[in-house]
């Protein structure tokens, strides 16, 4: 591990001032002290934000759902409110990780944690994310697990959460506290498609802090729900995922939600999906058409190429589950 | 001599480490507080092979804390002598430091030593090493084979030629690695030039001899210890090159070192299941009568040293035939050598045959049970030895009853629940247990507790507990009078704790030392006038609960302590031995199983989910059976694992390990491992072994893997002979 100073911000002028200077900022520490022990992530000075005040729930004006940046994964999907109004991230949540990495990983952090690709995790490896410039290794490599879609010749890394595939599908908002103040972003425009610029992963500016995600209201009654297809029951990655939300009324959707995981290099919201489906009666025909577009614009690897047909299978599968219908 | 009653054997008895092991106080190799020790890491290689060209060593140097940074470039000529007796495979051992060869990706170019772990680790990541880089080749498929090693009998050419039905099958195994929960570990210390080891083994005569032979010390100069072993499955079977490093290391920066490996190093420092290529071709008749196999065996092994596992028994002698033919090929290749995993060879046989079986089954359209019985031998047609047991037909019979086999459908897809499709499948298992000579001490002291040792291991069958339940029937006294130690080479020798042979081979020494102390106790008694056992024939006298006594008048006897006592005694004491297998051998002496599994597949999404496993053993006596159950818990957790989820993947394009850590590399998680029961069939076998047993550890995962598949094909109709059995297949 690279040697590194550590400070703890005692409140959030503290931390944004650490921030400026350059300092990294730890939460949880799930996906950075793992990286740092690798020396992926090579740190001099680690700004400890877990005394700030960032750990509440709250419901908006609105009746959408403010969960701040501090809160943790397991307290976030407990919660009575996002178990109610969004079993979807809810869901998403108990399907990640482990209960003990969950009890120390936070929403902020979650939605800040970095691949999984092995060559990204390997220093020996080339990588146009960790190294710009070096090459992808993934790219020719071993890539059953990487992206089908939002890739580039320089990098194929999968986003690795499940709560911002809920989140993306939600379109939630992600509060910002930076220098200049606080801002909001769409979730859509909050992580970065790699492009050529592979080491550019969020729009966070330098020492910006994310103090909370929003999902918005919705329509009510909604139904949501999130499906994770993996090799192994438990404690592992997607495959493929998918978070569906709807909201029928009078036998017919009037609003859709849909995004994927598991197979792009951010979240995959399925715009083309959910056109399909508003203004449609559910039934079995309109989840397998409006699930065929799931996987459009999918740039298969070499060993990743079932992923886009089990794309379209999970995405029709969690439609029926949440749509109710056969 | 007297039979002694049996109070301890055969008791579902808890683990007498228990207590130690949940509260954290057993010792494990990297826990000894050994004063002064400083840390170690290993710089791994990274490129697949090549020369090294140059170590720059300075930013390492200059870290505060690090002491000393060792390569080839400084590291001194280390005498490598010959182990005979060893596990090392024939080649030439893997020496480290001693040129600029780099045989595999990850293999140790340089270690660092520093005052503190976090100094070592960063020293480590500072060392520049660079390379002249030359194509690796680490594919199965893509390398050529070595010579094979042969076996026929009959012609199975001809025979193939002139059955009624063929099958021409060829199955693909992953690789897969122990991940043991204890990492491979070592602290080697130096006084003078005596050498004290501890280290994660399965073997700490095996690690001595290994020592001694590096660096060409007399056998009495090494000491090994190592009490507690966090698992193995066969990893710590020979003495691997960090064990090496930490010594040299150690004599290097004249301190006391400690070498942890990191658990990505432990996918290149310590062994593996090898990969295989498998085809083969079974000829039968149509009422399933088996003709003919071939059997084409292409497994990997390092391009210093030849790997070779028990592949070829399975097919000699699991079924009937008049002709078989077997080729087995080693495949060199630039990784680092395998070791044997649970079940080693046989595991990987059996997926093949049992697999096959079933193929052979369904093509026939006869139940795979009655496939497999009507291909029982009469005798062992490998050795024409008769079987000393062989209940595998009562496995059968059993596992059909206990498991409701009668309501698997033939048909596949027969069965479906909402979205899951369900499937039964079963597999024959057998496993070739070891006998190796072992030696043990008992000491049995005038306050009448006793002391057993041997330098054998426990890496988690419960060696401890089992031994002491053996020794405290065999000296007549209650389990907590008893204490057994293992795990230091000062011991009475054994051979290595694998192979399933610890009970038959070190429980037999165990039973030899404490039958000699009770008879030195009871020839003392019936000599003695004043003795109540005086002029009692010797083979009337048993001990119960540190009481001898005369069989059937338990009035008439006295205690050890009064004994020993009035003769004024401090201990009596006796070395046990155990030769091994009879030679030459006299019968055919295996354990077999038939495992059961229930899947529910759904087939929209490729997900595979094991959903309930019966495990029906013949291994003998059963000596502790709630030891028992938690070996065939964990060996069918294993095989879940070799079916559905366990895969090492290697890039080809430079022979690096992707997937070498616990999130990537799929171990089944307990919400894979369903409803598993075990049953063992009543029955001792009594070829050469004190105690009747077989051994259960390494059987236990022979056949689940196949069962599984089986019962995937059950569920879908979809045959898939690659393991791990995944969704892509399945789609």
């Amino acid at each position: 591990m690279h040697p590194f100073s550590y400070t703890r911000a005692s409140d959030t002028r503290e931390a944004l001032n650490a921030g400026r200077r350059g300092g990294r900022y730890i939460a949880g520490g799930t996906t950075l002290v793992d990286l740092m022990r690798e020396t992926v992530e090579r740190p001099d000075s680690l700004v400890d934000i877990t005394g700030l005040p960032l750990s509440e729930v709250t419901e908006t004006e609105r009746g959408g759902l403010r969960i701040g940046a501090l809160v943790t994964m397991s307290k976030a999907a407990a919660h009575a409110k996002v178990r109610t109004l969004y079993p979807v991230v809810s869901e998403a949540l108990e399907l990640s990780a482990s209960a003990q990495l969950r009890n120390m990983a936070t929403i902020g952090g979650n939605i800040m944690q970095r691949t999984r690709c092995t060559y990204f995790r390997d220093v020996t490896a080339d990588c146009n994310k960790r190294e710009p410039g070096s090459g992808c290794a993934a790219l020719h490599g071993v890539n059953r697990t990487h992206a089908i879609l939002g890739t580039s010749d320089a990098c194929v890394a999968t986003h690795p959460s499940d709560v911002a595939v809920a989140f993306a599908a939600l379109e939630a908002r992600v509060h910002l506290l930076g220098p200049d103040g606080a801002r909001h972003i769409p979730f859509a425009e909050f992580l970065l498609r790699p492009g050529s610029t592979p080491q550019r992963e969020h729009a966070l500016r330098k020492g910006e802090l994310i103090t909370a995600v929003e999902i918005p209201a919705l329509p009510r009654p909604l139904r949501s729900g999130y499906l994770k297809v993996r090799d192994r029951q438990s404690y592992e990655f997607a495959l493929t995922s998918a978070a569906v939300a709807l909201h029928v009324r009078g036998g017919v959707i009037r609003e859709a939600r849909v995004a994927a995981g598991g197979v792009g290099t951010v979240p995959w919201k399925l715009p083309a999906v959910e056109q399909h489906l508003v203004g449609e009666r559910p039934s079995g025909a309109l989840w397998s058409a409006a699930a065929a577009k799931a996987a459009d614009g999918a740039r298969p690897l070499q060993h990743n190429r079932f992923k886009a047909e089990l794309l379209k299978r999970t995405v029709e599968r969690q439609l029926r589950v949440v749509g109710g219908t056969k | 001599m007297s039979p002694q009653p049996q109070a301890a054997v055969g008791a579902p008895l808890s683990r007498v480490d228990g207590r130690l092991k949940v509260t954290g106080k057993a010792v494990y190799a990297a826990e000894h507080d050994v004063d002064g020790a400083v840390h170690a890491v290993i710089v791994d290689a990274s490129i697949g092979r090549g020369r090294i060209t140059s170590v720059d060593t300075g930013d390492a140097e200059k870290h505060p804390g690090v002491l000393r940074v060792i390569s080839h470039r400084n590291a001194p000529k280390l005498p490598y002598r010959d182990n005979a007796g060893s596990n090392n495979p024939p080649g030439r051992r893997l020496r480290v430091f001693q040129d600029d060869r780099v045989l595999f990706h990850g293999q140790p170019v340089a270690v660092v030593v520093a005052t503190t772990l976090e100094a070592a680790q960063h020293g480590a990541s500072l060392v520049k090493v660079r390379y002249d880089a030359e194509k690796s080749s680490t594919d199965l498929h893509e390398a050529e084979p070595g010579r094979p090693t042969d076996y026929a009998r009959g012609d199975a050419e001809a025979g193939l030629r002139s059955s009624a039905v063929r099958l021409d099958l060829t199955y693909q195994l992953a690789r897969n690695h122990h991940n043991p929960m204890e990492p491979h570990a070592t602290i080697a210390r130096w006084d003078g030039d005596k050498l004290t080891v501890w280290d994660k083994t399965q073997w700490v005569m095996g690690t001595h001899d290994e020592l001694a032979a590096v660096f060409d010390l007399p056998a009495e100069s090494v000491r090994v210890i190592n009490p507690f072993v966090g698992g193995g499955f066969g990893s710590g079977l020979r003495c691997w090159p960090h064990t090496v490093v930490a010594a040299l290391a150690a004599r290097e920066t004249k301190r006391p070192v400690k070498l942890v490996l990191s658990r990505k190093q432990m996918y290149f420092g310590a062994g593996f299941r090898p990969s295989y290529e498998y085809r083969l071709r079974l000829g039968s008749d149509r009422r399933g009568r088996l003709a003919a196999a071939v059997h084409d065996i292409d497994a990997e092994t390092s391009s210093y040293e030849t790997f070779t596992e028990a592949v070829m028994g399975a097919g000699q002698m699991l079924y009937s035939m008049p002709n078989v033919s077997q080729a087995y090929r080693q495949v060199p290749l630039d990784v680092n050598t395998p070791i044997w995993m649970r079940g080693p060879g046989f595991a990987s046989a059996s997926f093949v045959i049992e697999s096959a079986m079933d193929e052979l089954a369904h093509e026939l359209g006869i139940d795979p049970i009655e496939l497999r019985r009507r291909n029982e031998p009469r005798e062992d047609e490998s050795s024409n030895l008769p079987f000393s047991t062989r209940q595998l037909r009562e496995c059968y019979t059993v596992g059909a009853r206990e498991f409701g086999w009668q309501a698997r459908s033939s048909r596949p897809r027969a069965r479906r629940e909402g979205d899951w499709l369900i499937g039964l499948g079963m597999a024959a298992g057998v496993y070739d247990c070891g006998r190796f000579p072992a030696e043990a001490r008992a000491r049995l002291d005038a306050d009448g507790t006793a002391v057993v040792e041997a330098a054998t291991s426990d890496m988690g069958p419960g060696t401890y507990t089992s031994q002491t339940q053996v020794a405290a029937d065999a000296l007549g006294l209650s389990m907590r009078t008893v204490t057994f130690r293992l795990g230091d080479s000062l011991y009475p020798p054994t051979s290595p704790h694998g192979g399933s042979a610890t009970m038959a081979s070190v429980g037999s020494a165990v039973v030899d030392a404490c039958d000699q102390v009770r008879q030195q106790a009871i020839k003392l008694a019936v000599e003695d006038r004043e003795s109540p056992l005086y002029r009692v024939d010797a083979g009337d006298v048993v001990v119960r609960g540190g009481r001898l006594h005369v069989q059937g008048n338990p009035a008439r006897g006295e205690t050890y302590r009064s004994l020993l006592a009035r003769n004024d005694r401090s201990h009596l004491e006796a070395r046990g031995n155990y030769a091994g297998a009879p030679s030459p051998a006299r019968r055919s002496y295996f354990a077999y199983n038939a495992t059961f599994a229930e899947v529910a597949v759904d087939a929209a999404l490729g997900l595979v989910r094991v959903r309930r496993m019966l495990g029906v053993y013949d291994a003998g006596r059963i000596i502790s059976p709630k030891l028992a159950d938690s070996q065939a818990l964990g060996g069918i957790v294993g095989g879940i694992g070799t079916a559905l989820l366990e895969h090492t993947v290697t890039d080809h394009r430079d022979g690096r390990i992707v997937n070498a850590n616990l999130a990537d590399y799929l171990v089944p998680v307990n919400a894979d491992v369903p409803e598993v029961r075990a049953i063992y069939l009543d029955g001792e076998d009594n070829d050469g072994n004190a105690l009747g047993v077989k051994g259960l550890g390494e059987v236990v995962q022979v056949g689940v893997a196949a069962a599984i598949g089986n019962a995937v094909f059950n569920a879908t109709g979809r045959r898939v002979r690659e393991l791990p059995i995944t969704a892509e297949a399945l789609l």
